[in-house]
């Protein structure tokens, strides 16, 4: 079976871990609970008839308290920048992970906005929301609490593996 | 192995890994028998030797660093970082590998370190959840305020500008107050009722969320009297006390909003309870006191700390130091890059004081300083020369881009200046305002003459706004001869300030007041409306003369200058080409990237720019090569013993040659002899400016001026 890894970038409490937890377990668990270093889990999902199994890298949050380490995207398929819609920051910081990634690997990335289940809160220009999403090979705005589109974006995570 | 070594690899929850082969990962189990071993490694199975495949994917990876550890010839070891399992079970592991070489053994060492994860997983469940709060609160404030600025300056109807703000504050989560000039509150949300414990429409209110807001103020903010008069905005958190329940922490942001002509029209003020905030930082008995961000004691850390030291009764010296443009320095690299500035700077001062310095940072990008063990200002001096020093040295932003940053330091002498906790912060906070010069450090040691000369600058900035509504300045004209042509080519257009008592005051006076007090954006559109009115009645004369206008540094940053100047050529109908900017060489150096996009602006719709002072300041001739400029003025002090100067003919020279190299004109400024103009001539300067011709006059004189200069061309 084809294995592709798959890390889960961002800063710290913009829900990449209640992403996986969805995805794999069907779960979302309204307490906040940091994570700390690695955890990795595994779901097959099926792309054009093909098994593919997805190693899922959920890697602790970058701030203060943890700086960005290029050594987890190695070998990577794919990665997932997560911001929270709800924190302009946490688009910021995004970005500025994005950025130190793409010094070390050229694999898809994919933008995505967690928390739609709330309001947005950007205070930023459509325009420049757009100049953001055109730097990511795909864009999808999630909730890991209601499952709203994590399922797709997974999938399409898996599809732009194996175009690669 | 010694019986008594394995008890205690198991009882560490470790297991011993000896390397076979680094490069496949095939490894040989040494030690350790703990129960989540077999979970870890099903292909153990009883064997001794087995390989680290991607059934591990985290401790596979890892591998590859390891070999970089057991290919070594050093006695070396490298740690992975906690990665966590999931057992068949469903329970959690929490892991972390340790690489070794020890004398040419190569060990794999994993522990499983439940306990370890835990700690760390509460201390920073606790730190990312403050984190999380402050960000939010800084954001939404940030947001907040400049919307509601956005409303307050918008030249509606009285009546729609409360809608809209009763729109935008109403499901504010925390409070907001807006006042009027005099802090009458005009509007508050329901959440300012909620937060002060109070009843909205209630009649029997017994002190307005204002009047707690002011009181707290008055009485914790020493600093309050000059941030009123000074008409500056604060932040910072206070405790508000109301017997016999309530104790509550309140941030509190309070922002002016000011007209043109730099007179409050409004108060902003927002509150945000931070008790809970407070209650997880008051679970460690170090945060309660320290700085969250810094890790330096606070406000409250502080004011103790200085207590302490006036009862011990020893002389010191209390520095105050902010960062200038602070806030711009936040809106370009976002609060994280300010955050890192304020973690670098603290650090980098932090390293030059001695064990017996006391350094707290007591407000947004405010700290100070108790230097315990000085009791001269020559001594003092010597310290504040370091801490310039160290600060004077480019800063890294989070982008990794260089920037320097310049500080105001206010200081004050304890017993010498005052001997009361209250003055010494009032004293050290005024000196630092007082002191502070655009873009450049400085330091101003407290004196009564520094409490008598703010008080002068309130004084005259009020006598400046008056002039402004009472029209009191006028713009004289000073020509400009085109040496080749023998024509007046173009008029320096000078402002004046008619003072009704004070008679006629020169620009070098009241400019650097202006422009600190931010009057000088409307003192500037003034200037530029009348040299528009003033071209158009030349025009109409029938005299196509250029008026060229003084920009002053703080004007280039003024977002909507262009604009301005735009509608004002609009208004007037007047011919861009006829008008001409004038900058110094200060504004390239400290704001090029803005100077360069608004020259280049003004050309573009046929103005014309000429670089003032040339020489003087800080010529670069990477900036001359790079900016859109058409001319430049050599500056009268190269002039003035031009003739009997050999550095200076020398200079002038050299500048007249190398502008016409770069195809830029020259104009020499302070011309007031037939050898001087001989001189300049002869070495193909285009025009000169000085009392040869004329003195700056009055409109009505200039034209007489250009009647009887007979080479004028008239059109």
């Amino acid at each position: 079976m084809i294995k592709k890894k798959i890390c889960l970038l961002g800063a710290s409490s913009v829900g990449k871990t209640s992403l996986v937890k969805q995805f794999v377990e069907g779960i979302f668990n309204e307490k906040y609970l940091t994570s700390i270093g690695v955890k990795i889990d595994k779901k097959i999902v099926s792309v054009k008839q093909q098994e593919v199994q997805l190693m899922l890298w959920d890697i602790e949050g970058y701030d203060r308290y943890n700086v960005f380490q290029g050594k987890y995207i190695r070998g990577a398929s794919a990665y997932i920048i997560v911001v929270d819609q709800t924190r302009n920051s946490s688009l910021q910081e995004g970005i500025a992970i994005h950025a130190l990634a793409r010094n070390i690997s050229n694999v898809p990335a994919i933008l995505v906005f967690n928390k739609s289940d709330l309001q947005a809160n950007w205070h930023l220009e459509d325009s420049q929301i757009n100049q953001y999403i055109a730097l990511f090979d795909r864009q999808f705005n999630t909730s890991a609490k209601t499952g709203n589109n994590v399922e797709e974006m997974f999938q399409a995570i898996a599809e732009l593996t194996l175009k690669e | 192995m010694n019986s008594i070594l394995l008890d205690v690899i198991n009882a560490l929850q470790q297991v011993v890994l000896e390397v076979i082969d680094s490069r496949t990962g095939e490894v040989c189990h040494i030690a350790g028998d703990s129960k989540w071993m077999a979970d870890l490694f099903p292909q153990l199975h009883g064997q001794r030797s087995f390989v680290i495949d991607d059934h591990t994917p985290f401790l596979h990876d890892f591998l590859i660093d390891a070999q970089q550890v057991w290919q070594g010839d050093s006695n070396t070891s490298l740690k992975s970082g906690f990665w966590t399992e999931v057992a068949p079970n469903k329970r959690e592991l929490h892991l972390e590998a340790t690489a070794i070489r020890y004398n040419t053994h190569n060990i794999l060492l994993i522990a499983s370190l439940t306990e370890e994860f835990k700690i760390r997983q509460n201390t920073l469940q606790s730190a990312r959840e403050l984190l999380l709060s402050n960000d939010r609160l800084i954001e939404q404030n940030e947001y907040l305020h400049t919307r509601l600025l956005a409303i307050l300056k918008e030249p509606e109807q009285q009546g729609d500008i409360l809608i809209s703000l009763t729109k935008a504050i109403e499901y504010t989560e925390f409070s907001v107050l807006i006042t009027d000039n005099k802090l009458n509150t005009i509007i508050e949300n329901s959440a300012t009722y909620a937060l002060f414990e109070q009843k909205q429409h209630s009649s029997t209110l017994t002190e307005k969320p204002i009047e707690i807001i002011l009181n707290l103020m008055k009485s914790q903010l020493p600093e309050f009297d000059r941030i009123m008069s000074t008409k500056s905005g604060w932040d910072g958190e206070l405790c508000w006390v109301l017997p016999p329940s309530t104790l509550k922490w309140l941030k509190i942001t309070f922002y002016p909003v000011k007209t043109e002509l730099n007179e409050v029209s409004n108060w902003i003020i927002f509150t945000n309870d931070v008790s809970s905030i407070k209650h997880l930082v008051q679970k460690s008995e170090q945060l309660a006191l320290q700085d969250m961000l810094t890790k330096l004691p606070n406000r409250f850390s502080f004011l103790q700390m200085l207590e302490k030291k006036i009862i011990s009764n020893k002389p010191f010296y209390l520095l105050y130091l902010d960062i200038n443009e602070f806030r711009s320095h936040n809106e370009y690299y976002g609060h994280q890059g300010g955050d890192k500035l304020l973690i670098d700077l603290s650090e980098r001062i932090g390293s030059i004081l001695t064990e017996s310095d006391y350094i707290a940072r007591v407000g947004g990008d405010e700290f100070t300083i108790i230097l315990s063990d000085i009791n001269n200002q020559h001594d003092c001096q010597i310290i504040l020369d370091k801490i310039l020093k160290c600060t004077d040295k480019p800063f890294i932003s989070n982008k990794d881009e260089n920037f320097n940053i310049s500080i105001s330091i206010g200081v004050a002498s304890y017993p010498n200046d005052t001997s009361s906790v209250e003055e010494l912060m009032k004293f050290v906070d005024l000196s630092a305002y007082t002191g502070k010069v655009k873009n450049k450090s400085s330091v101003q040691f407290y004196s009564q003459s520094i409490k008598d000369a703010s008080l002068h600058v309130i004084e005259l900035e009020k006598e400046l706004r008056d002039a402004v509504k009472n029209h009191e300045f006028e713009l004289y004209l000073q020509p400009i001869i085109n040496i080749e042509q023998d024509s007046v080519q173009k008029a320096e257009a000078l402002i004046r300030w008619n003072h009704p008592e004070k008679g006629l005051i020169s620009p070098i006076q009241f400019i650097p007041i202006a422009e600190k007090s931010e009057l000088i954006n409307a003192i500037g559109h003034w200037v530029i409306k009348s040299a528009c009115a003033i071209s158009k009645k030349l025009s109409d004369n029938g005299y196509k003369i250029k008026i060229s206008i003084n920009l002053s540094p703080p004007q280039i940053l003024e977002e909507e200058l262009f604009s301005f100047i735009h509608n004002c050529i609009k208004e007037y109908q007047v011919e861009p080409e006829l008008l001409e900017i004038e900058i110094t060489e200060g504004v390239l150096v400290n704001d090029y990237v803005i100077a360069e996009r608004l020259l280049s602006k003004v050309r573009a719709i046929g103005m014309t720019v000429s670089l003032d002072d040339f020489g003087t300041g800080y010529s670069s001739l990477s900036y001359l090569k790079k900016l859109p400029l058409d001319f430049v003025k050599i500056d009268r002090s190269f002039v003035d013993d031009i003739v009997i100067d050999d550095n200076d003919k020398a200079i002038v020279r050299a500048v007249i040659a190398m502008a016409h190299n770069l195809n830029l004109g020259v104009t020499a400024e302070g011309v007031e002899t037939e050898e001087q103009l001989k001189f300049l001539r002869k070495n193909y300067c285009n025009a000169v400016q000085g009392y040869l011709y004329s003195t700056p006059v009055r409109f009505d004189n200039f034209l007489q001026f250009l009647m009887t200069f007979n080479k004028t061309i008239k059109s």
